[in-house]
């Protein structure tokens, strides 16, 4: 049974992890502040340009452009995960590691090689100790620049034009407030047409074909550099929460164990005085 | 008289949203102005200065590298970066604009490097001069 001395040192144990997880919680707030402000920045751009690819891309001939085609037989797939090189950010990791696993579960039989491009260190332990092809990681991406964003898609382009892979998914964390983040599956590679129709033939200058080959690769970065940046947001909203459902766990346990400890020591004071008093009975007896 | 709705979007920032009356930019092909009516349209858009007439004024841009789009009188133009006559570091762009020259001159021509400072010394120069048309 454990001593007086025993709880104390549990309580004082406790308090201790308390005041790092509440710090750990306003350094993720804050974090999560300058996430918000460059998510902000760079979410209408991204959008825009997602829609005029679309408006562009269904004006298109089919099979004009080889990031455009959408290949008969589908042999090898890559799937891009995006997460962190970090813990203690509750489910933020697991989901990407687990959305991953399902991805490779459901479609094992369709294709022939699905492979995985990832992101952050914790996925790829995640992903290595189930023995999932990973055949890149990146690891150590903190703040990213368009130009590492523009390296990423040239690099799938690549693997893409070269045939080594005939479709790209992409996994990642998508920011919806600050309690509420979903794992997104999108197509990256081949790029599908919108389902919107739109009306009429734009005047291309200088060329349709130009526009088409600067547009592109450009509007691939962006998207990279959104879900990279999206995905960092969301990590330090999982983080903060985490980290303030963990403080308020300690409170809870901190408050448990001071009741046990007051009652215990209530316990050996009322068996010493009992002691002392049948002593000074059994004294006046002689 | 019908206005045209202008939007300009950088990575940064919505710069412009606004409706405004004329828009003249600078393609691959030369400079282009957008009126009311115009036909649907998709273009490059080049290093260089951008401007939009909104009730008799005209603001100026320095605008780098991007896309525009004109359709039923809504313009989008999506630029790498884009910077307001009156925001321009002028000090900056000078320092900029030197930096690049000098690179230019130790550079061989065919050196992937020298397209890159030359993309530099366009932009620096296009500021100068933007700035230069400040109200």
């Amino acid at each position: 049974m454990a001593t007086l001395r025993d709880i104390k040192r549990k309580i004082n144990s406790i308090n201790s992890t308390q005041s790092i997880t509440r710090t750990m919680k306003m350094v993720s707030a804050t974090k999560l502040r300058r996430a918000q402000d460059a998510y902000e920045k760079i979410k209408d751009y991204a959008k825009k340009m997602e829609n005029l690819v679309g408006r562009i891309i269904t004006k298109l001939p089919k099979d004009t452009h080889p990031l455009l085609t959408e290949r008969e037989e589908i042999k090898n797939v890559l799937i891009v995960a995006i997460a962190s090189d970090r813990g203690l950010c509750g489910g933020f990791n697991s989901n990407i590691g687990l959305a991953v696993e399902n991805f490779i579960a459901q479609n094992k039989d369709k294709y022939e090689n699905i492979h995985v491009y990832v992101f952050g260190r914790k996925v790829r332990d995640y992903l290595a100790r189930r023995k999932i092809n990973i055949i890149k990681e990146r690891l150590d991406v903190k703040l990213v620049g368009m130009d590492f964003s523009e390296e990423v898609a040239s690099e799938l382009i690549k693997f893409y034009i070269d045939g080594e892979y005939d479709k790209i998914y992409l996994i990642y964390t998508h920011f919806e407030s600050a309690v509420k983040y979903v794992v997104r599956l999108e197509e990256f590679l081949p790029i599908m047409p919108s389902e919107e129709e739109y009306e009429g033939d734009y005047l291309y200058e200088p060329s349709r074909e130009k526009i088409v080959n600067a547009i592109i690769p450009k509007f691939l970065s962006t998207k990279i550099y959104y879900a990279i940046v999206d995905s960092q947001t969301s990590e330090h909203a999982a983080r903060m929460s985490a980290m303030e459902n963990a403080t308020k766990n300690c409170t809870e346990m901190v408050n448990t164990l001071t009741l046990i400890y007051n009652k215990r020591r209530q316990e050996g004071i009322t068996k010493e005085m009992l002691d002392i008093v049948g002593g000074a009975e059994a004294l006046k007896g002689t | 008289m019908s206005q045209l709705d202008l939007e300009i979007i950088t990575p940064e920032r919505v710069l412009v949203k606004e409706q405004v009356e004329l828009l003249e930019a600078k393609s691959e092909l030369g400079e282009f102005g957008i009126l009311p009516g115009h036909i649907q349209f998709l273009t490059t858009v080049d290093i260089g200065e951008v401007r939009y007439v909104k009730d008799g004024k005209t603001y100026y841009i320095a605008a780098g590298g991007g896309f525009a789009e004109v359709v039923n009188d809504k313009i989008l133009m999506l630029l790498e970066s884009a910077e307001m006559a009156d925001e321009i570091d002028i000090e900056r762009a000078e320092v900029a604009k030197e930096s690049a020259e000098a690179a230019l001159k130790e550079l061989s021509p065919d050196s992937p490097e020298y397209k890159i400072q030359e993309t530099a010394l366009n932009k620096a120069i296009t500021r100068l001069s933007v700035a230069s048309k400040k109200r």
